[in-house]
């Protein structure tokens, strides 16, 4: 069962049966009360009746009357005093009945008490009071006098009043019924928004949030469960683009992988088949060789981006600046100066925590990029100061669209320059890679046929 | 005349050995390393003569799908040369209008005969083929030696025609039972070697046709 229907069942038998209770006490006791309320009235009346009544058989019975006389007297004064209810008792006999009722134990003795006694008698749907008393004013002798009243009308109203007591009650339990079911759907209402966003979410909506705006319990829910939503859908994104990413690389992997693969195929399968002339063998031959080299590389410089993508098997250690320049500059002196380019380098950094190795790589690359940009007699500048390093060029520079692209693994601006000058398009990717092990970002700027400065910023942790 | 064919393809290795494949076949080929560049070249009169362009689809400058307008409207032929594997690309390439989707790495041999498909089926193919002294009617279906005819069986002519048609590339027997015979042919690789040697005595192509250890047949020609 629903909870909304499971509490609202609950309150609504409560609520029923707290009234239920309270209606049918109130009913009894106001039965109670008007009951004795009544029979009191009567016995006042009684009490009157006999105190008169016995004034006047005294007189009656002073007087001397014969009995005839006397039991005609008795019989003016039952009816002087009204006449249809009392029946006037001596030593236990009827004497004077002008009731339609006939007392089945006029000897009892309850009805020669001092005080009046009542009891009710219920037959064929009526209720008869009878109330008795001696008279004990006056008289000496043993009278007593009942008062008989058929009082079937009081308990009428009773039920009458029970009847209308209990529509009332079955309308307002109708009414509470319809309310409370109404009241906690309501306020319930919010955990059903809650459920549906949740089997939404579950369903791959990952953009649904559940509209709860109350201030309540349920309300703290829904936030605490939108703030949930917003995680699971951040890091479903940011997995879904670092798989994309992981794709994307292993895709341009495929594509550098198959192009030298068809060329060394390619030659082979022609070196077997086909029937070519000696300089051609050789260009073949000369092309499996290259093109083994190339994969050989592009294995090579795969490890370490996988390396630095994926352990921290760095070491890193107080490095003078000044020194590692001075060891890039001693490295790339010979093979720039074949290319006809000088590298001009100075340092005003000091001592950083670097690790020793992969910094020099970075460099190393950094000043081979430039240096392949740039045309013979041109000058390549490696700048190191306070928290920057800039490796500067003036070579054919960067189209502004592909500046974001460049450090992409496999991306490169100029596929068929690179691809001679020996590149595989990892260059950059590595570089950011150490840079930002190191705590460093890498900023491209470059202008079209101008040159290209490439800065190396550490953010101060 | 030989049949000119467009290569565009950006890595040098591998335009080179496509370029040296198609001409030990026999065809003439131009290289092209760039996108733009092509798109220059096929606007102006030299691209009249192309027969067929074997196009990469990743280039620089303009990539292989966004030439195919240009080649459209010169006429030419397109097979598309690439490693895009993927059939999003195949389908894209082939809905475009080219003839044939080859992916890298490839096979020359399967290469030539899917060339030679096309040029067939595009009405390009050669009329005839010249080996040495011999010539080979294509349209006709006769073969002149010295401008002598010389009567070959259907099988024979069938054979000189595919070791011809891909001069210089070597045949297996199998591939030649396959493709002469039907591959439903139960016959034995022996039929190849008995119908090489009428061609051979025949054309007198005992140092033509040379027989390769290993691998079966080829029919050499450098003219």
């Amino acid at each position: 069962m629903k909870l909304w229907k499971k509490l609202s069942l609950a309150a609504v038998t409560l609520l029923l049966l707290a009234m239920l209770t309270s209606g049918v006490a109130v009913i009894y006791y106001s039965v109670e009360y008007n009951q004795e309320k009544t029979i009191e009235n009567y016995e006042q009346q009684l009490k009157y009746t006999a105190y008169s009544m016995g004034k006047e058989l005294e007189t009656g019975l002073q007087a001397g009357y014969s009995e005839t006389t006397m039991n005609s007297y008795v019989d003016f004064l039952v009816k002087k005093f009204g006449a249809a209810n009392y029946i006037l008792l001596k030593d236990g006999r009827e004497i004077c009945n002008l009731t339609p009722y006939k007392l089945a134990h006029p000897e009892d003795e309850r009805w020669r008490e001092e005080e009046p006694y009542s009891i009710i008698q219920n037959s064929e749907k009526q209720y008869i009071l009878i109330t008795g008393q001696r008279i004990s004013v006056g008289v000496s002798e043993d009278y007593s006098l009942m008062l008989v009243r058929d009082i079937s009308g009081f308990y009428e109203d009773i039920r009458r009043q029970a009847l209308y007591s209990l529509m009332i009650y079955l309308c307002a339990a109708f009414a509470v019924v319809i309310l409370i079911f109404l009241i906690t759907r309501k306020l319930l209402s919010p955990l059903r928004e809650l459920e549906r966003a949740a089997s939404d979410i579950s369903n791959g909506n990952l953009k649904r949030r559940a509209d709860v705006h109350t201030r309540d319990e349920v309300g703290r829910v829904g936030k605490a469960f939108n703030i949930m939503a917003e995680q699971i859908e951040e890091q479903v994104r940011s997995l879904e683009q670092e798989s994309e990413r992981r794709r994307q690389l292993l895709g341009s992997l495929t594509h550098e992988l198959k192009t030298p693969m068809t060329s060394i195929i390619g030659y082979s399968d022609t070196l077997l088949n086909v029937n070519l002339k000696k300089e051609q063998q050789q260009r073949a031959l000369y092309h499996i060789k290259e093109q083994c080299a190339r994969l050989e590389r592009l294995g090579s410089k795969l490890m370490s981006l996988m390396g630095l993508y994926d352990n921290d098997s760095i070491c890193i250690e107080e490095v003078s600046m000044e020194e590692l320049f001075r060891q890039v500059a001693q490295l790339e002196e010979h093979p720039l100066m074949q290319k006809g380019i000088k590298l001009e380098y100075s340092c005003a950094m000091g001592k950083r925590q670097v690790d020793r190795d992969l910094f020099e790589s970075l460099l190393i690359n950094l000043i081979d990029n430039s240096a392949k940009a740039s045309r013979e007699g041109d000058t390549v500048y490696l700048i190191g100061e306070d928290d920057r390093i800039v490796v500067k060029d003036h070579g054919c520079g960067i189209p502004k669209e592909e500046i974001d692209r460049v450090t992409e693994a496999f991306y490169m601006v100029d596929k068929a320059r690179s691809r001679k000058a020996g590149g595989c398009g990892l260059g950059l990717a590595l570089c950011s890679q150490i840079a930002r092990l190191h705590g460093a970002r890498l900023v491209i700027e470059s202008e079209l046929g101008k040159g290209t400065n490439v800065w190396v910023i550490f953010e101060e942790p | 005349m030989k049949t000119k064919i467009l290569v565009i393809e950006d890595d040098c290795a591998i335009s080179e050995l496509i370029c040296m494949n198609l001409e030990a076949a026999g065809y003439e080929t131009v290289a092209i390393r760039d996108g733009s560049k092509a798109e220059e070249f096929l606007k102006g009169n030299d691209a009249e003569q192309i027969a067929l362009a074997l196009v990469d689809v990743m280039l620089p400058g303009k990539d292989g799908f966004a030439l195919m307008d240009d080649l459209q409207r010169t006429q030419i032929p397109v097979i598309y040369l690439t490693a895009k594997d993927d059939v999003i690309s195949k389908v894209h390439g082939l809905k475009s209008g080219a003839e044939d989707y080859i992916v890298k790495p490839f096979e020359v041999l399967e290469l030539l005969v899917r060339m030679e498909k096309v040029l067939k089926r595009t009405g390009r193919s050669r009329q005839q083929i010249q080996i040495k002294n011999v010539v080979i009617n294509l349209k006709e279906h006769s073969v002149t030696k010295d401008g002598a005819e010389v009567a070959l069986k259907p099988m024979e002519y069938e054979l000189l025609v595919t070791l011809a048609e891909s001069k210089n590339v070597a045949f297996s027997r199998e591939e030649l039972l396959n493709r002469i015979w039907g591959c439903d042919y139960m016959g034995e690789t022996r039929t190849v070697d008995v119908h090489i040697g009428q061609l051979r005595k025949k054309l007198d192509f005992h140092d033509v046709i040379r027989t390769i250890s290993k691998t079966g047949y080829r029919l050499e020609d450098f003219s």
